[in-house]
């Protein structure tokens, strides 16, 4: 695939208070685990006083996993930095991260996400400039991989037409 | 598959894309192992392409050191890895920054950075957790709005800074935009400024009293002043030298009272030279300027810099700007007006008490967005650009308080401004206050961050912002700046509370602490630097600030400024105040002491790495050699391409290049001229076979003059391959020769033996 810098968010459902800072012993802990498959974890950074910032921020060589709050939606946000093979490989690290937080004792029940509506950024102003086009091309692959790696089917539609802007899809099932 | 390289063709300036070319094809060398770790260190130095924390494939997870496993060994400087993501700091001079750039520079963000823009104390930008492999198109990518990252960092002239108000202050005596411009343009890539033992920062203030552009704290500093000359006024500028913060701060020097504007940009050149000449090498803890000036005397080296102005050759850059200087303007986007009976929104007035500065241009104003911890998000950065576009036009700039300024506001404008920055979080009052702390990143990021000198803004920042509205005025005037280690990239030394990184051991266990820095004085240029009282534990700090405020308040005589007051007291009873918050309880009854501010980690100080900012001493020699190295390797691959004309060319380039390296150790002012080369080189090391000492030298001497004086018309195969095998072969031996003439002292450090290694700031 040429187009690998992709973000994938998932949205939090249960819509609890829970502190941005609460996040950080627990990035910690996953590097010093190696907790996410086939990722290099390498620092922690709060970015929490920026607003529509990435929260904070789990930097790896393969991505960067952020739990931020754009539009007031707390989610958890995975960019991938490296190449990839398939679509899947970029869902796969976002839906691991998603279960580890919604398993850990410390944020237990106040964090799950959902897996009906995601959202898919394409990082990359080059290979997928914000157009019809672009959607065209990316929407089997998004589709048929979120379908593979969630098991349902999505619609998908493009967030703006804004060309400054990353083209942004939100998939829902 | 597109590139942005094809894609921006035409768009960039064509020395910025040549140069940038150049950078990628160093970078394919170094990963072939072709170029020495150390000269693309500095290379990439140069480029603005900074190390970062970790970078050296360890970091204490809290529990363990352990080792990052990053794919390839390859190292893109000592203990470098090249996979480790790193910081880029790119150039914004005197801070001027446009909506379009501002778009860019929230695409490179978002793209290849972590989506966060840092305004640092040098009116720059910088992104963090930037791979190299991205460095060429984010570079290509600025280029094409205008913006370059060269000698962002490294012995180099660093971003030329100016008052963020130059222009529409109402107490500068001229605009000194034009002229920190010119400078900086004219000293951006000057062979006069490529062989710095360590950097150079210079700075234009457009008044005496005020603290915008810190002149005093600079290695060269200009403050705008008028004379009357035969009844004419002429402009100029109060000159200084050889100040700077660091471990060991130094108060400039007054080198001129008044230099003609005419002289401003020749007395750079002629500083430059002087300092590349003279300045420190091989220790670089004194290699900056201040040491030079304080070695040798202010009127020594004021009589050495002037009779170096006298030998120079002319340039017609030296005043060729000043023509234009009278006509420089900027271009408002609305028409003044009045604040009168507009609408005021909730919060308004607080925020405009501190955030808003009438312009001496009537009806228009200023207005400081405060960036906490001088970040703002790359969304943040694109919708300001908008606002920008409606309410300011292309007048932003960066400030030293790592905040962003918007000027030429209407001043009718400014509620619906307001309300604009509250949409996207960008409203905060208390600009230039107590609660505006300046922080360098610190154990963030920074490879030398001893403490979090971030977290510990972050925090107080947060703990004053809840009473900010109730702190009496003289305690919400003064500033608090942070650095994470000594060198003082925070600027803590010309704070009024300053504080900087240290560590101490209690037990076996290592605890953060801060020395507390009291009394610098930020106003007049940064008169004064603070005085060290003591150190505290990082977890105290906040309440150190809350005890001397408070005091303050409660003890001050009269009208009596923070630094009257520190002296009066004096720092055997500031000493003792202090002393209440620096004990350390065990880790077993309070573990709290033994993590810092934001980090859950257990404290450590095994992730300081090797700093890289003043990087390794490379000589000019070193650089145009390498440059040698890279042709000759440009030469193979055309010669792979069977562009033979072309291999030839380039093979032909770089024997020039090797050569005037070589002559320019004994002519620095070799007019860069085939023939001339060739000649002084023949004169000076072919016919005294300096050359031919080692390796036959004089024997390679001789592709270069029969390459110069009979180039082929009928270009084969056979043809170029031998020429770029001589040009190799050339380069060699001028490599042996500079090494032997370094062993025998005739010259400067050998060519492929830098030696030292640097630490940061920005």
């Amino acid at each position: 695939m040429d187009l690998y810098r992709l973000g994938i968010k998932f949205f939090d459902v249960a819509g609890e208070r829970i502190e941005p800072t609460e996040f950080i012993p627990i990035f910690h802990e996953w590097i010093q685990k190696q907790t996410i498959e086939n990722h290099l974890l390498i620092d922690v950074h709060n970015y929490s006083h920026i607003h529509d910032g990435p929260g904070i921020l789990l930097v790896a060589h393969q991505g960067n996993f952020s739990i931020e709050r754009a539009d007031d939606r707390i989610g958890l946000l995975y960019y991938r930095k490296q190449p990839v093979q398939t679509f899947t490989e970029i869902i796969k690290p976002a839906v691991q991260g998603c279960r580890l937080l919604e398993n850990d004792a410390r944020l237990r029940p106040r964090l799950r996400f959902r897996t009906d509506e995601v959202l898919i950024v394409a990082n990359d102003r080059l290979l997928a400039p914000n157009d019809d086009e672009t959607f065209s091309a990316l929407e089997p692959q998004v589709s048929s991989a979120l379908n593979h790696v969630l098991g349902k089917s999505f619609g998908l539609t493009r967030i703006s037409d804004d060309s400054k802007e990353r083209l942004i899809i939100r998939a829902q099932a | 598959m597109p590139t942005w390289k094809e894609k921006l063709v035409g768009r960039m300036d064509q020395q910025l894309a040549e140069e940038i070319d150049i950078f990628e094809t160093q970078m394919v060398l170094r990963r072939q192992g072709k170029l020495d770790e150390k000269i693309f260190a500095e290379t990439r130095l140069r480029r603005g392409c900074y190390g970062q924390r970790y970078d050296n494939g360890h970091r204490h997870d809290g529990i363990r050191t352990q080792q990052l496993p990053y794919l390839s060994d390859v190292t893109k400087g000592p203990e470098t890895l090249w996979d480790a993501p790193g910081m880029q700091r790119i150039k914004i001079p005197f801070g001027g920054v446009t909506p379009n750039q501002l778009d860019t520079l929230a695409d490179l963000a978002e793209e290849y950075a972590d989506s966060v823009l840092h305004v640092t104390t040098r009116q720059d930008f910088q992104l963090h957790y930037v791979h190299i492999e991205d460095t060429p198109d984010l570079m290509r990518r600025l280029a094409a709005v205008g913006i370059t990252t060269r000698e962002a960092c490294g012995n180099s002239v660093r971003n030329v800074t100016a008052c963020p108000l130059a222009g529409v202050c109402r107490s500068e005596v001229f605009d000194v935009t034009p002229y920190a411009k010119a400078c900086s343009k004219f000293l951006l890539g000057h062979p006069d400024t490529q062989g710095f033992g360590r950097k150079f920062k210079i700075a234009f203030s457009g008044c005496k009293d005020e603290a915008c552009a810190l002149t005093s704290m600079h290695d060269m500093g200009c403050i705008a002043v008028k004379r009357i000359e035969n009844g004419k006024e002429r402009r100029g500028f109060e000159l200084y030298v050889g100040g700077g913060l660091g471990a060991v701060p130094h108060q400039a020097k007054l080198f001129e009272e008044f230099l003609p504007a005419e002289e401003l940009l020749p007395i750079a050149q002629a500083i430059s030279r002087v300092f590349a000449r003279l300045g420190e090498k091989k220790n670089r803890a004194a290699a900056r300027i201040k040491f030079l000036v304080t070695k040798l005397g202010i009127e020594e080296f004021r009589r050495i810099v002037l009779e170096e102005r006298k030998i120079m050759p002319a340039d017609d850059r030296w005043t060729g700007y000043l023509s234009n200087v009278d006509r420089y303007q900027e271009t408002p986007k609305r028409q003044p007006a009045r604040l009168n009976g507009h609408d005021r929104p909730e919060g308004f007035e607080a925020w405009s008490r501190t955030n808003v500065y009438a312009q001496r241009q009537a009806g228009y104003a200023v207005v400081t967005v405060t960036l906490p911890l001088g970040d703002l998000s790359a969304s943040q950065s694109r919708q300001l650009a908008k606002i920008a576009r409606r309410f300011s036009g292309d007048n932003i700039r960066t400030t030293v308080e790592q905040n962003i300024v918007l000027r030429w506001i209407s001043e009718a404008d400014l509620p619906d401004l307001y309300r604009e920055l509250k949409r996207i979080g960008l409203a905060q009052p208390g600009a230039g206050t107590i609660v505006d702390v300046t922080a360098c990143p610190g154990t963030d990021t920074c490879k030398l961050g001893i403490a979090s000198s971030r977290g510990l803004a972050a925090e107080i920042r947060n703990r004053l912002s809840e009473k900010f509205f109730t702190l009496e005025d003289a305690v919400k005037n003064l500033h608090i700046k942070i650095s994470g280690c000594f060198n003082s990239c925070g600027q803590h030394h010309i704070a009024d509370l300053g504080f900087y990184g240290t560590s101490r051991t209690i037990g076996n266990r290592k605890v953060p602490h801060f020395q507390v820095v009291l009394g610098g004085k930020w106003q007049q240029n940064a008169a004064a630097y603070g005085l060290a009282i003591g150190t505290v534990p990082s977890k105290r700090i906040p309440e150190v600030v809350e005890l001397l405020t408070e005091r303050y308040v409660r003890e001050r005589s009269g009208n009596e400024n923070f630094q009257e007051f520190v002296k009066r007291i004096g720092k055997p009873e500031l000493r003792r105040m202090l002393e209440l918050f620096m004990d350390v309880p065990s880790f077993e009854s309070d573990p709290s002491y033994y993590s810092d501010w934001g980090d859950p980690r257990v404290f450590t100080i095994g992730d300081l790495g090797m700093g890289e900012c003043a990087g390794e001493v490379v000589s000019t020699v070193q650089f145009d050699l390498a440059n040698a190295e890279r042709l000759v390797f440009e030469s193979q691959l055309k010669l792979d391409e069977e562009d033979y004309a072309e291999a030839d060319a380039l093979a032909y380039k770089a024997m020039l290049q090797a050569a005037i390296a070589l002559v320019r150790t004994e002519f620095h002012d070799v007019p860069d001229h085939p023939n001339t080369i060739v000649n002084e080189f023949r004169t000076r090391f072919y016919d005294t076979n300096v050359l031919g000492d080692r390796y036959a030298g004089n024997k390679f001497a001789q592709y270069l003059f029969r390459r110069h004086e009979a180039p082929t018309s009928v270009y084969t195969r056979d043809y170029a391959h031998r020429i770029v095998e001589e040009a190799q072969l050339f380069i060699e031996a001028v490599y042996a020769c500079h090494d032997s003439l370094s062993e025998r002292g005739t010259v400067g450090i050998s060519a492929k033996s830098p030696v030292q290694v640097g630490k940061a700031t920005p």
